[in-house]
C-alpha cells in the first residue's frame, strides 16, 4: 500500500511543471539563485539499480526553492524511498541555504552553500554524492532505524562563458549523530541552451526552450582515506525542456564509471515556479506590495 | 516530524513576509563602466528582437517593473522616465546582466547574450503613458 501511495505521489508530482533558462542540471550547482520572492516547486526521482542484486529502487523527492533575498535562495526538501521487493519509507528532510558573495558577475562566480540534513540511511536520492560507496543491500525497515543529522557545505564556483555555464562544486560533508569522519565530493557540469533567441511567439518544441548539458561527480573518500579508492563516480548527459513560462521538466541518465557505482541512475523531474509568492503572501498579512 | 513541518512551513511564511523588498533605494554607485556602457546593441531595429524582447520582459521583469515598466514596488526603478531612457543601450545591457544583489536587483547573467539584448530591445519601446506616471520611483534604483 505504501509503495503504492508513494508511486501515486511520485507520479501526481511529476505531473505538476522547472523554470527556464536555468541550467539543466540535477546534481551540479550554479551561480543562479532563485529570483527574490519567488517560489519554486519542484519534484524529482532518481531511479537506481545497484550492481548487485535485481533490487531497483526509486527515490523521489519534493523541493521548494525560495528567493529570500537577490544574494540568498533558501530550499527545503522532503524525500523517500521505495525498493522493489521491499518497502517504501519516508527518508527525512533537507534544509539549504545558497549566498551569493559578489554584488556583481564576475569570470569566477562564488556561493556558498550550507545544508543540514535529517535523514535515514534509506536515503536514496544521492543529491550529492560523497565519501565511499554506500551499501544497497540492507532493507529498507533496518534502514530506517539509523537517522543522523549530517551538515553539508559546498563551494559553488561558476562561469558563464558566451552562454555557456561552467560550473564546480566542492563538498564537504559532516555527520553530527556519530563519530564519523569529514567526507568529501565534487560535482563539475557544463551546459548551454540549444537556442540563444527568444522567439516572439509561445512555442513549445523552440529550440531555446531546451538547454543540455553534461556532469561529473562523485565521492572523493573521507579525512580517513582521501582519493579515488572505493568511491562512487557518474557521468550524466543533461536536458532540460522549458514547457511553458513558469514549468520545466529536466532527465539526466546517469553512468556509473567505477564498481562501487551503479550501472545507471536515471533522474527525472518536473518543476514549476510561482512568481511573486513572497509578495502575494505579504499582502495577505497586510504587507506592501 | 510534524511539528518540524509545521515550523518549516510557518518559517517559509514569516520570511516571505519579512524579505520584502524595503531595501531598493536609490544606488548611485549602480553606473556601468565606460566600456560597457558604449557597446551597442547588435539587436537594435530588430522587430522580431523586440517580439521576443516584450516575451522575456514579461516573464523575467515584469514582477517587478511590471508589465508597463513603471514598477509595481516602491523603490523600483520606472523604465518609462526620460532620466531612465536616457542611458545607453550598452548601460542597461550591463545592468541587466550584473543586476546589483544586494539593493535587490537579480542578475540575469542565466539569460544568452541575445535574449538580454533583446530585452534592451524591447525596453526602448517602453514610452510614457501619461505626464506625471511613476513619480516616486528612481532612475538609479534596480
Amino acid at each position: 500500500m505504501r509503495t503504492l501511495w508513494l508511486s501515486f505521489c511520485s507520479v501526481v508530482l511529476f505531473l505538476i511543471p522547472a523554470k527556464a533558462q536555468e541550467a539543466p542540471y540535477f546534481v551540479t550547482y550554479d551561480h543562479h539563485l532563485e529570483e527574490p520572492r519567488n517560489l519554486e516547486i519542484g519534484t524529482s526521482t532518481t531511479l537506481g539499480v545497484p550492481r548487485s542484486g535485481p533490487r531497483f529502487y526509486l527515490a523521489p523527492y519534493m523541493e521548494l526553492e525560495y528567493g529570500l533575498k537577490a544574494w540568498w535562495t533558501t530550499e527545503f526538501y522532503l524525500e523517500g524511498q521505495s525498493t522493489n521487493g521491499d518497502s517504501a519509507v519516508f527518508t527525512g528532510w533537507r534544509l539549504e541555504n545558497r549566498f551569493r558573495v559578489f554584488n556583481r558577475e564576475h569570470r569566477i562566480n562564488p556561493i556558498l552553500y550550507i545544508e543540514y540534513e535529517n535523514v535515514n540511511e534509506a536515503t536514496r536520492i544521492q543529491k550529492e554524492i560523497v565519501g565511499n560507496s554506500p551499501s544497497f543491500g540492507e532493507p529498507n525497515a533496518e534502514l530506517v532505524n539509523t537517522r543522523s543529522h549530517e551538515l553539508e557545505t559546498k563551494l559553488i564556483l561558476s562561469s558563464d562563458v558566451h552562454d555557456w555555464n561552467l560550473s564546480e562544486n566542492f563538498i564537504v560533508e559532516k555527520n553530527l549523530s556519530a563519530s564519523e569522519d569529514f567526507e568529501f565530493g565534487y560535482a563539475l557540469g557544463f551546459a548551454r541552451p540549444l537556442g540563444t533567441m527568444a522567439s516572439a511567439g509561445n512555442c513549445r518544441f523552440c529550440r531555446e526552450n531546451f538547454a543540455a548539458g553534461l556532469e561529473l561527480y562523485g565521492g572523493l573518500g573521507s579525512t580517513n582515506g582521501f582519493g579515488l579508492h572505493d568511491t562512487t563516480h557518474y557521468l550524466a548527459p543533461v536536458i532540460s525542456w522549458q514547457l511553458s513560462d513558469n514549468a520545466s521538466l529536466h532527465i539526466s541518465p546517469a553512468i556509473g564509471l567505477t564498481q562501487q557505482s551503479n550501472p545507471v541512475l536515471l533522474r527525472f523531474g518536473y518543476s514549476y515556479e510561482i512568481r511573486g509568492f513572497g509578495r502575494k503572501v505579504a499582502q495577505l498579512f497586510g504587507g506592501k506590495p | 516530524m510534524k511539528v518540524w513541518l509545521v515550523a518549516g512551513i510557518l518559517g517559509l511564511a514569516i520570511a516571505s513576509t519579512w524579505a520584502q523588498n524595503t531595501d531598493s533605494k536609490q544606488d548611485d554607485k549602480w553606473v556601468a563602466p565606460p566600456d560597457a556602457a558604449a557597446k551597442t546593441n547588435p539587436l537594435a531595429g530588430n522587430a522580431d528582437a523586440v517580439a521576443g524582447g516584450h516575451k522575456l520582459f514579461l516573464r523575467s521583469c515584469a514582477e517587478c517593473h511590471g508589465e508597463d515598466g513603471t514598477g509595481v514596488q516602491e523603490g523600483v526603478a520606472n523604465l518609462q522616465l526620460p532620466a531612465v531612457q536616457k542611458q545607453s543601450d550598452g548601460s542597461f545591457f550591463w545592468k541587466i546582466t550584473n543586476g546589483n544583489v544586494k539593493k535587490g536587483m537579480p542578475a540575469f547573467a542565466r539569460l544568452p547574450e541575445a535574449q538580454r539584448w533583446q530585452i534592451v530591445s524591447f525596453l526602448r519601446t517602453l514610452k510614457p503613458s501619461a505626464p506625471g506616471d511613476g513619480q516616486p520611483t528612481s532612475p538609479n534604483a534596480q
